[in-house]
Parts: structure tokens; sequence; C-alpha cells
């Protein structure tokens, strides 16, 4: 309150001072002109009185010289030669006087010039006053060309000059002349100076260029603002003689007037002065005085302001510097968080501060932004509007509101959430929106995660739930029959056909448990990531031979069509894990003969993706049936593990539901895919892609050593023929086509007559019209017995093979067809032309042969097991003295290997080596005895015999030093032929 | 119905030729001379007066070619450069006669009686720049000048003018008592600066010649800048007042009887044909003075352009064309035909024509003062609209001065180029 108070006396005591100041400054102008005033029209008074004496001298001189020269005219008028010496005289006087004409006046108004020349001139006037005055005049006149004259006459006595009688004599001067003698310089020159007769009527003036005014009494009337009282004030004192002094305006120009009489028939001296003129001194005073008030009020305005503006500046600066500071400050804040700071300008949306660390978030430079806030729209996803003008109007003063939106980084791409809060706000009356963009990308990142990772415990735990339900179910099923079946077999004991039975079914319900189990362990392995490939280079058509064999006795057992077709000339030899290919392709093909039908169709078909001449090749099985198919809903989920489908069909087939999930997850261990097509009803269509390298040297054909340059094939499927001719053709073997037994005869005559005999001939089996056998009969009748002919079945040949090799047929390939698998069949062919009568024999021998070597090969021998577990080593000691040896045992491996270490050379035949054992394991074991002095520590077999089956197992085993490798449970088939072999090859 | 409209339109065609041609007012006499004029100028009064006073004097007959005003140019153009040209040719003395070969064409008449009855202004105007008398003035006359009102300015105690600075003064003068020193019609009203033009030309013909041959621009003469200077000073100080730009030739005629205005520059017989006395003021009222534009101290006036009769000098009546010119300039036959015209006297001895009092009063000033008309009729391109147009745009202060005189030489040259002249 004080405060205000103290500026309003402030002001009033500022107020107080100018107004004093003012009227102090006024007192003294008004002082100051009045008496500039004073003195300047004295000044002017005191000049035209001197001009206005130097105006009668001049009359009063020519009147003076007018009158000598008018006695001395008179005497020389009376000589004769009086003219001529009259004109030289008033010459001689002209030039010195300077007037402009002399003249002899009449008493009728005529004159002449001293040359005698009557004049043109109007001296009406002239005359006039001479009358009046009878003396001395002073008169205007104008020339006969309109140039005004002043005459100045003297009366003198009657005289006679050229014949011309006169009574007065003249001078004449122009008003210039006048002007000049008079020599009114005053006031710049810019007064005018006025000779006037007491009616107003000019008879000479300063002004430039001659008289303009013939009355200056009329004219003031007419232009100047003088009341006709004035005027006629003025009239009176003109007529009076009097002096006078007056001021008006005439065009806008203030004029000072003054008069004085010339002393002379009523002439007036008329001065006329601008009033700028003689107020100039007090112009100039006033424009000094004020000049320095002002400089004086502007020095102390200028100190005054000066101090302000420094105190401001300083206090701006002060402000300014606190303001940057708090600007670098908030700028390096917001460039440490993730957070995006926005203040707008309520009504116009600019932008008055942006935090710059928008640009290390979302990608858009805080200049660009700054230009127009707009430019976040190209980042927004999901929404168009960055700034929702009509959302931000809602927002109530001092009310906020928050949104949250997802951004793109425009230059890493990255999409990141943001929690906009728009605060409404009103700053020093300036209603602004502060907006926060925060950033919430962890926070949601999290809560996603958190998501997944309950939505995955939920899964785990429902599969977990699943796995229990299904092992439960899936375990119990055949346990419950070995256990059912065990107690029926102690029942009936005594019945040798229901143990035989209950033993069959006991042990197809124990290998259904155990494949159970090894699909358990495996699958859990490969989750696990521990399962490991076995690559080693191996032979496709070997592998293809070898699931044709195993999967033929289930196709058979259904009735099924089973057709393998090889595209593409894939490489022979490979290298991969041949054993986990086997598996997967095992698990295709054995779901397709098992979902499919008896009497169903099944195809196989392998082909090259890309070229098989690179380093590697990529290859594609597809296995296709014409089975149930599997729904849409389940085809989603069929790699997941214990995923079975649920229908009428399926819940009679036995299935673990791991079979697809451990293939998917081979195939992805492999860098492959899988993929399946379905439709319920019609069939399934599995097509698996991997990629295998290729080894450096394959085996080089020999064809052409052989002299096989031409061949033929006949084969009611033309494809078989097309893939023939394709993979013949990289051996450059020229392949004939048949797609009938017919066609093939007709084929093979026109060969033999023209001389060019195919070098081998590729039949068919089962052809329409005529089969195979029939068509090789024919060809032998035909042609003779010179050229091989082979059949290539996708059938076992045996219950045929000897009506066919009667026929002429000299060997048997099965499908489809491997140039390798055609190689090795004509080879024997090719070198020993006698071969073809025994070869069957021969194939067939090696397997009977082993049959009978490994039935024998345990008998007598010691084998010494090593097993913690007495059952196990029960059952192996019970089985081995079936098959005729013996034992010793050992219940863990510092146990056998001190058994070993002190039995002599020969006494035991094999170790039969356990694992996982108490005190010592089986591989630490097999080192020690394979390290220790006994003399058969390098060379005794010792087999490894565990329950760790993976290949993992067997290459720690086989690195251990052990000689083989046999999973339990223990099949003494398996354990028969590992014996024969590592017991016939340590005899040999 | 095509043939006959075709017929029709031929007929019209010639119907309409024939009326831009010649009109013989008189049967053909092979004995008579043959004078060629406008058809506007033969038809004259005094024109007629004379014919009919020489046939009835002589008993000699004449053959009068009559053209159309807007034809006549080109006609006597065709004509003369075919040959075919008449014993005595109207022609005025302007820059269009140059295109008749006068040299080659026509009888300088220098040697004639009648030369010396011719006044001072009259001879001067018929000379060429050789001062070879070239035709007979035979015209009605005015002289073109400062007009004012006398007995408005003896009210409000002012005189006459007789300097450029006077006239000055005077202006200034009556602006500050309040009325419009010059009326001075901007609408369409073009010979004011003409005036001021002539003492240019005329004082000094080498500056004529040199303008006449492209040698010198306006640009380069110092009183064209005078002049567009002194106008454009007078038109900013107000002597011209408020509305000179909608001023036209029709408005004159209040302005100078409401006494708003006091000066006009305009020839006398405006005042005996234009004027109308509605007002306070009546032609009585006014006097003449010199035209002052800044060109000439004293001022100047403006003789009247007369139609002259040129002798053929190639003609077989060359005599009897002569003895023509002779009938017309002996005293008692032009004061026959001037009877009662009001124009100034172009001959010594004319008494019956009507002068104006206004010219009379200031026939001493006239005397010495008074030039021909040379910059209208005498300098090549000279446009007097076009110099009014590049005035009013100086008024308009679209352009400058300096701006304004390049713009008048623009115009000059464009003209003198659209005649064909050689050397543009």
């Amino acid at each position: 309150m004080k405060k205000w108070v103290g500026k309003i006396l402030l002001s009033l005591l500022i107020c107080v001072i100018c107004a004093v100041t003012v009227v102090i400054v006024m007192l003294y102008f008004n002082f100051i002109s009045s008496k500039i005033y004073e003195d300047s029209t004295g000044h002017l008074k005191e000049i035209y009185a001197q001009v206005n004496r130097s105006f009668g001298a001049f009359v009063e001189r020519n009147w003076g010289l007018i009158d000598g020269w008018s006695r001395y005219v008179a005497v020389i008028d009376s000589k004769d030669t009086s003219d001529t010496e009259i004109a030289d005289f008033i010459k001689e006087e002209k030039k010195y006087w300077g007037f402009s004409d002399f003249y002899f006046l009449s008493s009728d108004n005529r004159s002449i010039s001293i040359y005698g020349d009557e004049n043109a001139l109007n001296l009406d006037e002239v005359c006039r006053c001479l009358s009046e005055q009878n003396g001395p005049v002073m008169a205007g006149a104008k020339l006969s060309a309109g140039q005004d004259v002043t005459i100045f006459a003297v009366p003198v006595e009657h005289g006679e000059y050229k014949d011309f009688d006169y009574d007065a004599i003249a001078v004449s001067y122009t008003n210039e002349d006048i002007v000049k003698s008079l020599n009114v310089n005053a006031f710049s020159g810019e007064a005018l100076c006025f000779v006037i007769h007491n009616d107003g009527k000019v008879l000479l003036s300063t002004q430039t260029g001659g008289n303009v005014y013939n009355n200056y009494l009329t004219y003031l009337d007419a232009a100047s603002d003088i009341s006709d009282e004035k005027l006629k004030q003025i009239k009176r004192d003109w007529n009076s003689g009097e002096y006078g002094l007056l001021q008006c305006n005439i065009g806008n120009t203030d004029y000072c007037i003054m008069y004085q009489p010339v002393g002379y028939q009523d002439y007036i001296m008329l001065s006329v002065v601008p009033q700028s003129v003689i107020s100039a001194g007090l112009i100039n005073v006033q424009n000094t005085t004020t000049g320095v008030l002002i400089a004086i009020f502007l020095l102390v305005g200028i100190t005054v302001v000066s101090i302000v503006i420094v105190r401001s500046y300083k206090q701006s600066r002060k402000n300014k510097m606190e303001l940057q500071y708090r600007e670098l400050m908030f700028d390096v804040l917001s460039n440490s968080v993730d957070d995006i700071f926005i203040m707008l300008d309520r009504e116009s949306i600019g932008v008055d501060y942006i935090s710059p660390n928008i640009e290390r978030l979302i990608g858009i430079s805080a200049k660009e932004a700054r230009k127009d806030i707009r430019v976040m729209e190209k980042c927004a996803v999901n929404f168009d509007v960055v700034i929702p003008e009509e959302e931000l109007a809602e927002i109530p003063p001092d009310g906020n509101k928050s949104w949250e939106c997802e951004y793109v980084h425009q230059k890493t791409g990255e999409r990141r959430w943001y929690k906009m809060t728009v605060y409404n706000m009103s700053i020093q009356t300036l209603g602004k929106y502060i907006i926060v963009l925060s950033d919430r990308t962890l926070d949601r990142q999290m809560n996603k995660q958190l998501e997944e990772a309950l939505t995955a415990a939920r899964s785990a735990n429902e599969a977990k739930s699943n796995f229990l339900s299904n092992m439960s179910h899936d375990i119990r099923t055949p346990m419950n029959a070995i256990v059912g079946f065990s107690v029926l077999l102690e029942r009936d004991a005594d019945h040798a056909e229901k143990v035989r039975e209950y033993t069959r079914k006991i042990t197809a319900s124990s290998h259904y448990l155990l494949s159970l189990i090894n699909d358990i362990l495996d699958m859990n392995k490969i989750e696990s990531g521990k399962t490991s490939l076995n690559v080693d280079t191996f032979s496709l058509p070997e592998l293809l031979e070898e699931l044709n064999i195993i999967l033929m006795p289930q196709v058979k057992a259904k009735q099924q069509e089973f057709r393998m077709h090889v595209t593409g000339a894939p490489p022979e030899q490979i290298i991969g894990d041949k054993l986990r290919l086997n598996q997967i392709l095992i698990n295709l093909l054995s779901n397709a003969i098992k979902y499919t039908p008896n009497g169903g169709k099944i195809t196989f078909d392998v082909s090259v993706i890309t070229p098989s001449s690179g380093q590697y090749v990529k290859l594609k099985f597809v296995v296709e049936d014409n089975g149930i198919g599997i729904s849409d809903e389940f085809k989603e989920h069929i790699f997941a593990p214990f995923s079975r489908e649920i229908s009428s069909v399926t819940n009679k087939i036995q299935g673990t539901g791991l079979g697809m999930a451990i293939t998917k997850n081979l195939v992805d261990l492999m860098g492959g895919i899988i993929e399946v097509e379905s439709e319920i009803g019609k069939g399934s269509k599995f097509t698996v892609e991997l990629t295998f390298a290729r080894p450096d040297n394959e085996e080089s054909d020999s064809w052409f050593k052989n002299n096989i340059a031409r061949m033929l094939v006949a084969d009611d499927e033309e494809q078989v023929c097309i893939n023939v001719r394709e993979l013949m053709k990289e051996a450059g073997v020229e392949v004939a086509v048949a797609t009938s037994g017919a066609q093939a005869v007709s084929a093979t005559m026109e060969a033999h007559e023209s001389g060019k005999d195919f070098d081998v001939i590729l039949l068919d089996l089962k052809m329409p019209e005529m089969d195979g056998i029939e068509t090789a009969r024919k060809i032998r009748e035909k042609v003779g017995a010179y050229v091989p002919i082979l059949v290539l079945t996708s059938n076992d040949w045996t219950e045929i093979e000897d009506d066919a090799r009667q026929a002429g047929i000299d060997a048997f390939m099965a499908k489809p067809f491997f140039v390798s698998s055609f190689r090795h069949t004509i080879k024997p062919l090719f070198y020993d032309s006698t071969i073809n009568d025994n070869k069957d024999n021969r194939e067939d021998e090696p397997k009977d042969k082993s049959e009978a070597q490994d039935e024998g090969v345990m008998e007598g021998k010691l084998f010494l097991i090593v097993e913690d577990n007495e059952i196990n080593s029960e059952i192996l000691t019970e089985m081995l003295k079936i098959e005729g040896a013996d034992s010793e045992l050992a219940v863990n491996g510092r146990e056998a290997v001190e058994m070993f270490k002190k039995s002599e050379p020969g006494h035991y035949d094999m170790i039969l080596m356990d694992v996982q054992m108490p005190v010592m394991n089986g591989y630490e074991a097999t080192r020690q005895i394979r390290t220790c002095e006994h003399p058969e520590a390098k060379t005794i077999p010792i087999v490894a015999m565990t329950a760790n089956t993976f290949a993992e197992d067997v290459r720690d085993a086989l690195e251990s030093g052990m000689n083989g490798h046999l999973g339990k449970p223990i099949d003494m088939k398996a354990v028969r032929e590992l014996v024969g072999k590592l017991l016939g090859k340590n005899t040999q | 119905m095509k043939k006959f409209l075709s017929m029709l339109l031929t007929f019209a065609m010639a119907f309409s030729i024939a009326a831009c041609g010649e009109e013989n007012e008189t049967e053909y006499d092979e004995n008579a001379i043959t004078i060629m004029g406008k058809k506007s100028d033969l038809a004259k009064s005094y024109m007629t007066n004379i014919f009919e006073h020489y046939k009835k004097s002589t008993g000699k007959n004449i053959n009068i070619i009559s053209i159309e005003d807007s034809d006549y140019e080109i006609e006597a153009e065709r004509r003369f450069s075919e040959g075919d040209i008449p014993d005595i040719f109207m022609h005025f003395n302007n820059a269009d006669l140059n295109r008749f070969d006068v040299e080659n064409n026509f009888v300088y008449l220098n040697d004639e009686s009648w030369v010396e009855d011719l006044t001072d202004g009259a001879r001067s105007y018929c000379m060429d720049s050789d001062g070879h008398l070239i035709g007979l003035p035979y015209w009605e006359s005015s002289v073109s000048g400062c007009y004012y009102n006398k007995t408005l300015l003896d009210s409000l105690g002012l005189n006459p003018a007789a300097t450029q600075a006077e006239f000055d003064a005077l202006c200034q003068a009556l602006s500050e008592i309040g009325y419009t020193p010059i009326c001075w019609p901007a609408d369409g009203c073009s010979w004011m600066m003409q005036f001021g033009l002539d003492p240019v030309f005329a004082d000094d013909p080498s500056m004529l010649q040199r303008i006449n041959n492209n040698e010198i621009k306006y640009s380069d003469i110092p009183q064209v800048e005078s002049m567009i200077r002194w106008i454009s000073d007078a038109e900013v100080k107000g002597w011209f007042g408020d509305k000179y730009l909608e001023t036209g030739m029709e408005d004159i005629s209040s302005v100078l009887s409401s006494g708003e205005a006091a000066m006009v520059f305009i020839w006398d017989t405006w005042f005996y044909t234009d004027f109308k006395s509605g007002g306070k003021y009546n032609v009585d009222d006014f006097a003449l003075m010199p035209v002052f534009m800044n060109t000439v101290d004293g001022g100047t006036y403006e003789g009247g352009n007369l139609n002259m009769m040129m002798v053929n000098k190639n003609s077989e009546k060359k005599e009897d064309a002569l003895d023509f010119l002779e009938f017309c300039a002996t005293k008692e036959n032009y004061n026959v035909a001037f009877d009662g015209i009001s124009t100034v006297s172009c001959f010594k001895g004319q008494t019956t024509n009507i002068q104006s009092k206004m010219v009379t009063d200031a026939s001493a000033s006239i005397a010495v003062h008074e030039r021909v008309s040379t910059a209208a009729t005498r300098v090549i391109g000279y446009s007097a609209d076009e110099v009014a147009s590049a005035l009013n745009k100086l008024f308009k202060k679209e352009i400058n001065v300096s701006e304004c005189i390049d713009l008048m030489d623009e115009y000059r040259l464009k003209e003198a180029q659209a005649q064909g002249i050689e050397g543009f």
C-alpha cells in the first residue's frame, strides 16, 4: 500500500514540476517575444524611416537638378544653337545621374524628348499634379511598351525646344532604377517597399519584376483579412499623413505592414514584411531556448532512461541467464530420462518448448518438431492425430488428461510406448498445454513378458497335467497288460498254449512300454538341448532301401499300396545323421501307414530342390497318404508334445503323441523345415526339406568301362521311366522308354534288328496286359539270352523269383531306382556271366549264414557281467545261460576292474558293462581296464549294456574304450549279433 | 438473287468512292484557272465572295476543285505524284506542306506588288525557312495570347504583367486573393503548350532546323525544360485551380465569365464564337497580354494560321494564276471579300473586317511580341495531344519533369516515324 502511495506522490510531483516548467517557459517566451517584437518593429521603423529619407533625398535631388537644368535651359534657349547645346547638356546629365529620359512638357499634356520625338507617354497624372501643385511634382506614367516609370517634373517658364512649346521639364526613372537607388535590402530581401498615393495607387514598388499592384489598398481589401473598419482607419491615416503599423494575413502568410508619409504630394511609404521575417529573431531565441530546454530534458530523460535500461538490462540478463541455466538444466535432465516434455501455446498450438531428447527417443529433431508439432504424426502408430485439439480443449483449467500411444522411432524403426499426459496450465495469464510423454515401453514389455510367462506357465502346467494324464494312461495300459498277464501266467503256468499266448502279449506290451519310455526320454533330451547329431557319410539309397524293408511288413499287413519315387538325381552319398533322418522318415511313414485304412495308398517322394552338383544338396521328402486326415484345429499344434487328435479312429490307434514333436524337433535340429497339409477324410501330406553336405569324392561311375551305353526301361508308370532316364543321363547312358510290355518287346526287336541292341533291359514287374515276366520271356524268345534283364519292383519278389528266372530275368531290384543299387545289381552280371544262375542264392546266403552263426556264438563263453541292479543281472545271467554261456557278476565298475585284473588271460571272453553304477561307472571302469597291465586289457571286448541308448551314449561308450553298445532292455538277438561280430572278429 | 446483290454492292461501293473524291461545283472551263482546296475552306464566305467578285470584275471563269476535308491530303498527294497539279493550290504553311515539294512546284512571290501590303505577321507566316514568300495569305486570322479579366484585376488593384516575373507575381497575388489565376483546360485542350514553344523555334530558326533534322531533342533544349518545369511549379502552386484536370474546352467560358479564373491562354476569335456571357463578366471585361510560359521573358503572342494560295510554277496558266492572286490582294477587292468578317488583318489596308478591341488595345504589345505559329506547324512530329498527354502524366505525378520531356520526345519521334520522315 505504502509503495503505491509513494508512486502516486512521485507521479504527482513529476507532473507539478512539468507544469511549472511549462508555465515558466511560456512566460519566458511571452516576455522574450514581446521584447523581440518591439525590437523588430522598432528596427523596421528605423529601416523604413531611413528608406523614406533616402527616397525624399532622391526626390529632392531630382527636383533640385531639374530646377537647375531649367534655369540652364532657359539661358541657352536664347541662343541659336540652343537645341543642340541643350541636347548635349541633357545627354551628359543623363549619363551622370542615370535617369532614363528627359522630357519637355507642354501645358496641353504633350511631351517631347530631347530628340524632338513626341512621346506616347500618358502624362495625364503628371499634368494634373503640376496644375494642382504648381510646383515640382512626382507622378507615375506608363511607357507605350507597358513599362512603368516615375516622372519628376518641375514647372518652368514657358520656352521652346525644337519648335515645341513647353511649360515644364521632367525626367523619368524606371521603377527598377529607383529601387536600386533606394538600396532596400533589409530582412533578407523578403520585405516589399511601396511608394503609394494616399488613395492606394502604387507609384513604385520593390517587387521583383515590376509593379504588379496598381492599387495596394484595393489589393489589401481583396487579399488580406483586414476588416473594412480597419481599412477605413488606414485610409484615414493615409489621408492625414499618419504613421501606422498593422498586422494582417495575405494568402495564408502573416505580414507586418508599416506606413509613413513620404512628405510629398500625399505619398505614403509602405513596407510589407512577413511576420516570420520579423520574428526570425524571436523564433531563433524560441528555437534556441526550446533546444536548450529539450536538451536538458533529453539529458535528464536519457540519464533516467539509461539508468532504467541498464538496470533492466542487468535484470533481463540475469533473468535470461537464469532462464538459459534452467533450460540447460532441463535439457540435460530431459536428455538423461526417457520422457519427452513439450509446452504448447493454447491458442496457436505452437511449440514454446520441446525437450531435445525427442530426437533420441522418436527420431525427430527438436528443431523440426518446434516448427510444427504435427510432424510427430508420422511416428504415430494406430492413431492419426498427435495433438487432438478437441480433446485438449475439454481439459479443465489446471486439469490433465492421459493417453497411451505408440511411436515408431524414425531412424531405428523401434516401436516404443508412451503415456501422454497433457496439463492445461496458465502461465502468467497465457494459456499453455504442458505435455509429458513418458516412456512406458519397459513396463509394457515387462507386462507382456509376465503375461507370456503366465500363459506359458499355464500351458506348461496344462501340458504337465496332460502329460501326467497321458502318461498315467499310456503307461498304465501296457503295465496293466503286463501285470494282468503275469497274474494269468502264474495261474495258467501249466497250460503251455496259454503261457505262450500270455508271454507273447506281455512281450508286446513290454515293447510298447519300452518304446513309450524311449520316446519320452528322447523328447526330453531333445527339448533340453542335449541332443546332438551324429554326422557321417551315408548312402541315401541304402537308407531308402532300409526304410522300404522296415515298412514293407506293416504295409503288407494293412494291404496298402506303397510307392516310393526318387526324382532329380539326388547324390547317393550324403553327409548327415542317418539315424535321425531315418527316425524322421520312419515317424512320418509309420504315421501314414498307421492312419491310413487298409488298402489305402501311401507315396513317398524324394526329390532334389537345389542342384546336387555343389557342395550341398537340399532334399525334399514328401510323405502323402489318403488316410483319415488331420483336422485344421489339430494341425495348429500337431507338433506339440503329447498332441493326439481325438477321434473315433485315432482312439483305437496306439500312440504317445510324441512322434511328431520329436520329428519336428529333429528337423529343427537339422536346420530343416517340416510342413503339413491335410484334409479330414482325404489324407495328409508331410513335407520335409533338409540340406545335406556332399562328400568330396563320390564313387565314379564305370558305365563306359562296362560297355553300357544304351538301355531300355519299361514301366507303365511313365514317371518311373523318366526318373531312370534322368538318373542315367548323368552317367551318360542313353535310356529308351517303354510304358508297356509290348512296347518293350517291340523296342528290343527294333534295336536288335538295327544292330543296336540294348546293353541292359529293366522291366517293371507289374504291368497291365503283359507283366515283367511275360515281357522278359518274349524278349528272350526274340533276342536270346545275352542281354541282361532286370526286374524293378516295389513288391516282394520271393514268391515269383523262380518263375522270373525261368523266364530269363537275371536279377531283381527294389523300387525306387537308384544308380548305386543298379550298379551293384548289374556288376556281377557283367563280371561273371554265370552269376545269373546263383546270384540270388549268394545274396541270401549271408543272412542265413549270419543268423546261423549268431545262434551258437555265445555257447561256452564266459561273460563278466557288470551290473548294479540285481534283477537286471539275474535276467542277463539267465538269458546267457539259455544261450549256453556262463557269467560272473561284478556289482560296480571298481569290482569289475579288480576282477578283470585278477583274471587269467583268456578267462573272460567278453565284458558286458552297465554304465550307471555306484562306486565307479562303466566308462571309468572301461578306461581303467584298457589302461591296466592285464595282457588282454586292450583286446578284451567290452560292450556297454545300458539304458542310455542315445547316439551320444553310444559315442561316449566307444570313446571310453568299449567295443559296442547294447540298449536295455536286453534284446538277445542284438546281443547275439554283436557278440558274434566281436568274438568272430577277435578270433580272426 | 446473288447477281442482283452483287450489282447492288458494286453500285454502293462506286457511289461511296465517288463521294470521297473530288467534287466539281462548276462546269470545267479549259481557259480558266483551276483552284484546289478543302471543301470547307472553299466554302468560307470570304472565299466565295472573292471568286464571285473576280468572275464579275474580270468576266473570267474559275475551275474549283473542292475535296472532302478528310481526303484532302491523300488526294492532293496523289495528284501531285501524278503531275496533276492545279494552277492554284490552297494549303496551310505547316509541316505537311513539305510533302508537296514547294521549291519545285510553286512560285516564290517575294517580288509581287502586293507583298508590302501584307502585315508583318501574315508575311512571316507565308515564308519558308529561306525567306521565300510561297503563298498569298487569304484567311481569317486571330491572335493567341493571355486573355485576362481586366475588370477583375482592376478591382483587385492588380496590373497585367509585362514580364515573366510580373506574371508570376500576378499569379501569386491572384492566388493569395483566392482566384484561380489561369484557366488550364487540361481535358482535351492541348494548344497552350505550343504558345510557349513558339519563341523557342521562331526566334532561333537553327533550332527548328536541328530538331527537324533529328539532331537534337526537346531534352537538349533548355527552354523546353524551363517551360515544363514552370508548368509543373504552377500546377503545384495551385495556379491552375483544383479542377483543371476535369476542365475541358466547353468549361472555359463558364470559368471565365464567373470570375473563377482570371486568365486563359487562347485566341481572340474564341471570344466571339464560343464565349458565353452567362456569368458576372462578358467579353468587354477581357484584355490581352502576352503568354508567359517561362520560355521568353517578355512573353509571346502566336499569330494566326493562315490558308495560303500558291501558284503552280509549271502551269501553263501561271500568269493567269498570278493575276488572280494580285486581284485578291488588291485593297478594294480584299475589303469586299472580308467585309464584316471578324479577323485580325492580314493586309495593312484592311478596313472592312472586324478586329476585336482586345487585339486592338494590345496591338503595340502584339507588334513587339507576336510570333508565327511555329511549334505546332513546323516541328516535324509535333502533336499537341501527345504533349498534353505527357503533361497530364506529369500532373498526376506519374512521371517527373525530365521524364515528361523524354515522353514528349518519344511521342514526337514516333509521329515522325509514322509519317515516314527521312532521318527519323
